[in-house]
């Protein structure tokens, strides 16, 4: 991406979000009470500023895409060699996303051994074998020095749990 | 009480094999992290972070803080021999430790790199102790108006100097301040998009806030391209820095070590400016000018001088007016808030033991450094090989246990990779990310001295420039607004 295009999309992002919270979420989303006297001590007065601020930070940086360099800057994003990387980004997406739902089901140390394996094997690791031994020592080394020394009731799930 | 008294409780709280011990541990891991490229220092302290909630406080924070200086120091070890900084504290390093290491000269950049680290964190730290009490009870003059224009200075510099935009880093700032107002309402208690959601009610924690920004961005990237971080280390060679070298180099060190203890000092600014700042003075002042760019030991002294020098002085105005001065000791508050203490002005009347505490063992740091440096110099091939795509899903597995053992809470990893994607978002749109974190920790406190100052005066918004103290600060603000936009100007003239 060039400079220019990068401040015009963000400055575009800001004044929608603006738009947005103003419009929309502080009005719905933040309460306040009736009998606030004074609009600058209520709950909304600093959202509602600091999205106005936001708005003009948005402007100013639609004003500067103007005079930014259309050329794209190659050293600031990184090349994706085997164009496989949208694809990698959203394995890792589901992976997050999974692991919130097997956190409480499968506990975490199974969780993070299965997260451990898929992340390696997602990034193209050339030592599965060490990938595989770490996948297993790590979380289990994790939860003994959390649960055991630290005291942090780790959860266990409902299948295998641990001692 | 007295100096001395302060002192001895100090000491009595420090001195124990546990307290050191913990010190030389977090400087280990700070070198190691700071040598990974792509781990950082930055990342080093949030990943120890949740290993210090079981621990003393004064024992967690020298962890802490033994990480930082440690990576600090580490950054410059790939910076010269694989042309990678390990932290962007040390990207003014590989100008001459570079072309030095092409020389087969890498054990003597490293060894000056190390000299000139330990001189300019010693000297850091005696500012820390010289200046810190003296601000602190400055500030106990400060009511909510000058805290006010304080921290608005701050986010104003942090937001100004962070990228390479004012715009971005301005940005920046407001997301952070934004969703600091998330939970419920300081004053009527009631609920600020919060959706309804127990969980958003205290806010979000700031824990899976900065491990989110810091740590999972990294291993996003990892995912978007698995092979940029492959490199070709150089060999240490047989040439070792002398005492002539370090004599020859110690007014650099020197100028380079004052100029990290006052950039260091102004909230937001941090390392790496003081160390491109320090490397350009000594140029400008050194009879081989020539010779700089090209291999010359004197800009490798210069730059980590510049760097390390901050490394204390940063925690001058945390310790004295609660303003984080970089994003590492935005993190280490974090450890301050977990046990308790909320450092400011009151600290140093309230817990002047742990404050005094913290001094000694910063001074220790220094020797530590020396020691821990000396052997991680020679250890990097070892460090170096530690394959990266191993690595990462390690820190990921880490960052899972690390934020869950916070609050024993699974919303607060959930947290966390929302706050990933963000950053990974901030990260391609080179939003920094350091006024964002600041913000968030700050904001709160923000908007508690502007609604105090407001109660106080009711609603006169001119108790906001109400003495001498605000007049500064907002000067300052404005200074620096000014200072930013002329920049950009000339910038964009050339």
């Amino acid at each position: 991406m060039s400079p220019k295009t990068i401040q015009f999309q963000l400055g575009l992002g800001a004044c929608l979000a603006a738009a947005f919270l103003v419009l929309w979420a502080i009005p719905n989303w933040v309460s306040s009470p009736s009998n606030v006297s004074n609009i600058v001590l209520a709950p909304v007065f600093w959202p509602y500023a600091l999205s106005g601020i936001t708005g003009l930070v948005g402007l100013g940086l639609l004003l500067a895409a103007r005079g930014a360099s259309p050329v794209p800057d190659a050293e600031a994003e990184p090349a994706a060699d085997d164009g496989l990387s949208w694809v990698r980004l959203s394995a890792l997406a589901v992976i997050m996303v999974a692991t919130m739902f097997a956190l409480p089901r499968l506990g975490m140390v199974w969780t993070a051994m299965i997260v451990f394996v898929l992340t390696a094997f997602l990034f193209r690791t050339r030592h599965p074998i060490t990938a595989l031994i770490c996948a297993v020592v790590i979380p289990l080394a994790l939860y003994l020095f959390f649960a055991k020394v630290a005291g942090v009731a780790i959860p266990q799930g409902i299948f295998v749990r641990l001692p | 009480m007295s100096f001395i008294d302060s002192l001895m409780a100090g000491l009595s709280l420090v001195a124990s094999v546990e307290a050191f011990l913990a010190l030389f541990v977090g400087i280990v891991i700070g070198v190691i992290g700071g040598a990974i490229p792509g781990l950082s220092a930055t990342m080093a302290v949030a990943l120890t972070l949740p290993f210090t909630f079981s621990m003393q406080p004064i024992t967690g924070i020298l962890l802490l803080l033994g990480v930082y200086k440690g990576g600090i120091f580490g950054g410059c070890i790939p910076a010269i021999l694989i042309k990678t900084p390990g932290t962007p504290a040390s990207s003014a390093t590989i100008l001459d430790g570079h072309p030095m290491a092409e020389r087969g000269e890498a054990g003597r950049a490293l060894g000056m790199a190390l000299w000139a680290s330990c001189t300019a964190d010693l000297v850091s730290n005696l500012a820390l102790i010289l200046f810190a009490g003296w601000l602190a009870s400055f500030a106990l003059n400060f009511g909510p108006p000058e805290f006010f224009a304080l921290i608005l200075f701050s986010l104003t510099i942090i937001a100004g100097v962070s990228g390479d935009s004012l715009l971005r880093g301005a940005l920046s700032a407001l997301l952070g301040l934004l969703l600091a107002t998330v939970g419920l309402d300081l004053v009527y208690g009631t609920n600020r998009f919060t959706f309804g959601d127990p969980n958003m009610m205290g806010g979000l924690n700031f824990i899976a806030v900065l491990i989110g920004l810091f740590a999972i961005p990294e291993i996003i990237a990892m995912a978007w391209n698995p092979t940029a971080h492959l490199g070709k280390a150089r060999a240490l060679g047989n040439a070792k820095v002398t005492i002539k070298d370090y004599i020859a180099s110690f007014r650099s060190i020197l100028r380079g070590s004052l100029i990290g203890v006052f950039l260091g000092s102004i909230p937001g600014i941090g390392a790496a400016p003081s160390a491109f700042l320090s490397y350009s003075e000594a140029r400008r002042k050194s009879k081989n000018k020539a010779n700089f760019g090209k291999g010359e030991i004197e800009g490798v002294a210069a730059s980590e001088a510049g760097n390390n020098g901050v490394a204390g002085a940063t925690l001058i105005p945390l310790l004295a007016l609660g303003v984080p001065g970089d994003v590492i000791t935005a993190i280490i508050i974090g450890a301050f808030m977990v046990h308790g203490l909320q450092p400011g002005p009151m600290m140093f009347i309230l817990n002047v033991d742990i404050i005094y505490g913290l001094f000694i063992g910063l001074i220790v740091s220094s020797v530590f450094l020396f020691i821990v440096g000396s052997v991680a110099i020679k250890g990097f091939r070892f460090v170096a090989d530690v394959p990266k795509r191993i690595l990462m899903p390690a820190v990921l597995i880490l960052c899972i246990y690390g934020v869950f053992a916070v609050n024993n809470n699974i919303f607060d990893v959930g947290v966390m990779f929302a706050m990933g994607w963000v950053g990974y978002v901030m990260m391609r749109y080179r939003i920094p990310a350091a006024p964002f974190l600041i913000a968030f920790i700050l904001g709160p406190l923000l908007e508690d001295n502007f609604r105090q100052s407001m109660l106080m005066s009711g609603s006169d918004p001119s108790i906001l420039l109400r003495g001498p103290i605000t007049w500064f600060f907002w000067a300052m603000t404005l200074l620096t607004i000014a200072a930013i936009g002329r920049a950009i100007m000339r910038k964009q003239a050339v």
